[in-house]
């Protein structure tokens, strides 16, 4: 590893009572790394207190006079100092449970003395390395983090700043609602187990908080603003908006299930019932009513008491909060009265330093503004510029390689499309409840998500990917495709399918070749008839039916075939091929299989019933006849099937061995195969003193004969 | 004497120490600085004065330092040592104590004998 490219030296602290190891491990890293050293755990401590964030790692002995390297990890782990800064420790401790205790409290590594210098070396760079790439990575995790959440809570603040502006409040109502409930949460939290929140929830509960009027928003002005008292008319419908709002968020279907919508659904709905059930709009009592909005109640009730409003002045938070608490102003948790009372100094203050942080911001454009200016030269700006780079090199590949790439989240029931393909569906990018949409149904079949689904069954956590080929009718052209999905699943126990990704790419041009190829690899070119390959691939399953059916094996040459394609030219020699397979086609029948097998050499094989004869007379006869000037006759030799899987090849040398012994017949004939033929025919290849038995002058294949004999 | 002789000398295993610390410099430097070392006065002075869990801890350290020295003799008898104190069983310390004098002499002498003849 290249370190030194590192410009500043990594700091390392040493942690030994005894001056001879510290200087051993001194001297192996000094070269490297700034060293400090400490004689005990006390020493350490004090050290680690005062500048530990500038180290890089820790070197700690167990056993040493005041403070242990125990204690020493235990004070890191009070100030979360651990977190960040690597531990390894160095001692001849072996026994497990000290080396399990050390573990526990957060080291990262054991050396076990007597150690090697090198592996030394190597533990602390490893771990110095590993650390800084991931604090780098916290970091830009953090920064996206934050800024997805800044932006929500812009987004937050605009939409709950137009409400405010209808309802004619002072633009520092929901500021206050906000800083109230944070402040209620983290006291409630204090106070009582009962609730659990963690830092993420707080900080969601009170940007939800912003919303809890939104459904004012369908109100008619006049009402909201009448100066007077309402009449019971008017307050049942200015009483309407807590329904209107939570509907507003529930018909938000595609963020339905964000935990942020989720809390201002609660808080829109239950922010005006009473803790004695004496409130609207379900009339909830307790602990029915969700914290989140009994929280917000409160903050709502002390917020308006202490502001001035068309219908009434501004209280003071003395007078506001002994109204709250003498119940003059609505029935709230008990828990939540009590904080009020006790922490009514610091809430007091919380309000004010919030009022005076944001008072330069109260303007929602102004605010926007400063945001999006001050993160002009920021990192997470180039972070966002790399993004967009990305997608758009994401955007233009996916578009050259002429896939649907899709991406299926089912917590929100929305469907993805790249944008190629949502133009080649013609649907948009994305799709809620995709199952139901009329496009993607009329294209895939009404039960494609259906079938989908069960396609996902199919992947497991350990085989996520699943590939399926079918033809689809998209753009009304059938055509193949190959879908590959990968299913992305939750860590939950078991973990279920959050989502999957995949695509659909039109493999039709490759399918059809390799159709063809397939295709032609099992035919003749010439005839169109099968080949020999073809044959045997046929034959081998049709052959399983016996004994129940009966099947004959017919092989014949042309006769003279030679000499016709001396006298008449190889086109000729050609016709008469192609008469021939014509003749075969038209005189056997569908089921039966006729092949062109080498040369002039032919084979039929057919399944009979009974009589085999009738059936070869009338092959043999439909066959020969003249072909232009040429009186072709054909030799054939046929034998039967006789035993159960009787291989291709034996039933075939078998019909073979015959038409060798019609041909010796003075051709022009058939002869049917009797195991007698092969005596005969080996004496006469003995005669002739030659390999070869069959004669050749009709150019029939010759290897095929030889592996008859051998 | 070479160092290799020394630690013949001094019960050790210059091999050993050499494949670890891989440099005979530091090797040398580190056994000069070893006789030092308090450790071994602390372990007697505290044990006199009856304070086990400091000797425990002065018979760690020296465990650990002929450890990584490779004075294997002194590093056996230490280990045994602190361990008896670890268990605070006094008496078995006390039985133990004699062979670590001894071997912690043997190297204290051979270091002596490396030192004079290198004219260090």
């Amino acid at each position: 590893m290249d370190t030194s490219r590192r410009t500043q030296r990594e700091k390392i602290l040493i942690v030994d009572d005894s001056e001879m190891n510290r200087s051993i491990l001194a001297d192996m890293l000094g070269e490297e790394f700034d060293v400090r050293e400490a004689e005990d755990g006390e020493a350490a401590i004090g050290i680690l207190a005062e500048e530990g964030s500038s180290f890089s790692l820790v070197l700690l002995d167990i056993v040493m006079p005041r403070k242990n390297g125990f204690d020493v990890l235990r004070e890191m782990n009070r100030t979360r100092l651990i977190d960040d800064l690597p531990v390894i420790m160095v001692s001849s401790e072996t026994a497990s449970d000290q080396i399990e205790q050390a573990y526990e409290l957060g080291a990262t590594d054991f050396i076990m003395r007597p150690f090697d210098a090198s592996i030394v070396h190597r533990r602390v760079l490893n771990t110095i390395l590993l650390y800084a790439k991931q604090k780098k990575l916290l970091g830009i995790i953090e920064e996206q983090l934050d800024e997805k959440e800044q932006y929500s809570a812009m987004m937050v603040d605009i939409l709950s700043h137009i409400v405010e502006f209808r309802n004619g409040e002072s633009g520092l109502h929901i500021l206050h609602v906000r800083t109230i409930t944070d402040f209620l949460l983290r006291k409630l939290l204090k106070k009582t187990d009962k609730y659990a929140f963690s830092e993420a929830d707080i900080s969601i509960i009170s940007m939800a908080s912003a919303l809890h009027d939104i459904g004012k928003i369908a109100i008619d002005d006049k009402i909201l603003n009448k100066p007077g008292k309402l009449t019971d008319e008017e307050f049942a419908i200015m009483k309407s908006h807590s329904m209107i709002g939570a509907k507003m968020l529930e018909g938000l279907t595609a963020h339905k299930n964000d935990p942020l919508v989720k809390r201002a659904y609660e808080i829109c709905r239950w922010h005006h019932e009473r803790f004695d059930g004496r409130g609207y709009p379900d009339g909830r009592k307790g602990d029915e009513i969700p914290i989140s909005a009994q929280i917000v109640a409160l903050a709502d009730v002390y917020d308006a008491l202490t502001s001035q409003r068309v219908y009434k002045p501004a209280y003071t938070p003395e007078e506001a909060k002994e109204m709250i608490l003498g119940g003059k102003c609505g029935a709230f948790n008990p828990l939540l009265l009590e904080i009020l009372s006790e922490e009514f100094s610091s809430l007091k203050e919380a309000i004010k330093d919030e009022t005076g942080r944001n008072a330069g911001k109260r303007d929602i454009r102004n605010f926007a503004d400063a945001m999006l200016h001050a993160r002009g030269t920021s990192a997470s700006d180039r972070t966002l510029k790399l993004l967009d780079y990305e997608r758009m090199k994401f955007n233009f590949y996916a578009e050259l390689t002429e896939e649907i790439q899709f991406e299926y989240v089912f917590a929100e029931d929305l469907l993805k499309l790249s944008p190629w393909g949502a133009k080649k569906l013609g649907v948009t990018e994305e799709l809620v409840d995709p199952a139901h949409n009329e496009a993607l149904c009329a294209q895939f079949g009404a039960r494609w998500f259906e079938e989908l689904g069960e396609l996902l069954a199919q992947t497991t956590v350990e085989n996520p990917e699943i590939r399926h080929e079918f033809p689809l009718a998209i753009g009304g052209e059938e055509r193949w495709y190959d879908l590959i999905i990968r299913t992305i699943r939750s860590d939950d126990i078991p973990p279920k399918i959050d989502s999957a990704i995949g695509k659909l790419v039109d493999v039709h041009d490759v399918h059809t070749t390799l159709m063809q190829l397939k295709e032609s690899s099992i035919r003749d070119p010439l005839t169109g008839l099968l080949n020999r390959t073809g044959v045997a691939e046929e034959i081998a399953e049709k052959l399983k039916g016996f004994p129940e059916k009966q099947y004959a094996f017919a092989v014949f040459d042309i006769d003279e075939f030679k000499s016709a394609n001396d006298v008449y030219g190889h086109l000729f020699g050609d016709k008469v091929l192609c008469e021939v397979a014509e003749r075969l086609m038209h005189n056997t029948r569908a089921g039966d299989v006729c092949a062109r097998i080498g040369g002039d050499e032919f084979l039929v094989v057919f399944e009979y019933n009974v009589d085999l004869h009738p059936i070869i007379a009338r092959i043999f006869k439909s066959v020969c006849g003249k072909v232009g000037p040429f009186d072709m006759t054909v030799s054939m030799g046929v034998a039967e099937m006789t035993e159960k899987n009787e291989p291709y090849n034996e039933i075939f040398q078998k019909a073979d061995i015959a038409l060798y012994v019609s041909k010796n017949s003075g051709r022009a004939t058939y002869r049917f195969y009797d195991a007698s033929m092969v005596g005969k025919i080996a004496a006469n290849a003995a005669d002739a003193g030659h390999g070869r038995i069959l004669a050749d002058e009709s150019g029939a294949d010759a290897p095929q004969d030889q592996e008859k004999l051998s | 004497m070479t160092i290799r002789e020394c630690y013949a000398a001094l019960g050790g295993d210059y091999d050993d120490v050499i494949g670890r610390l891989r440099s005979e410099r530091l090797v040398q430097k580190f056994v000069l600085k070893f006789p030092e070392d308090g450790s071994y006065a602390l372990l007697h002075s505290s044990l006199e004065a009856g304070n086990t869990e400091e000797a425990f801890r002065a018979a760690h350290t020296i465990k650990g330092m002929c450890q990584n020295l490779g004075f294997t003799q002194l590093a056996d008898s230490g280990s045994a040592l602190t361990e008896a104190l670890r268990h605070g069983d006094a008496a078995q310390a006390a039985a133990l104590l004699p062979k670590v004098d001894e071997d912690y002499a043997a190297v204290t002498a051979a270091i002596l004998a490396f030192k004079e003849s290198n004219g260090l």
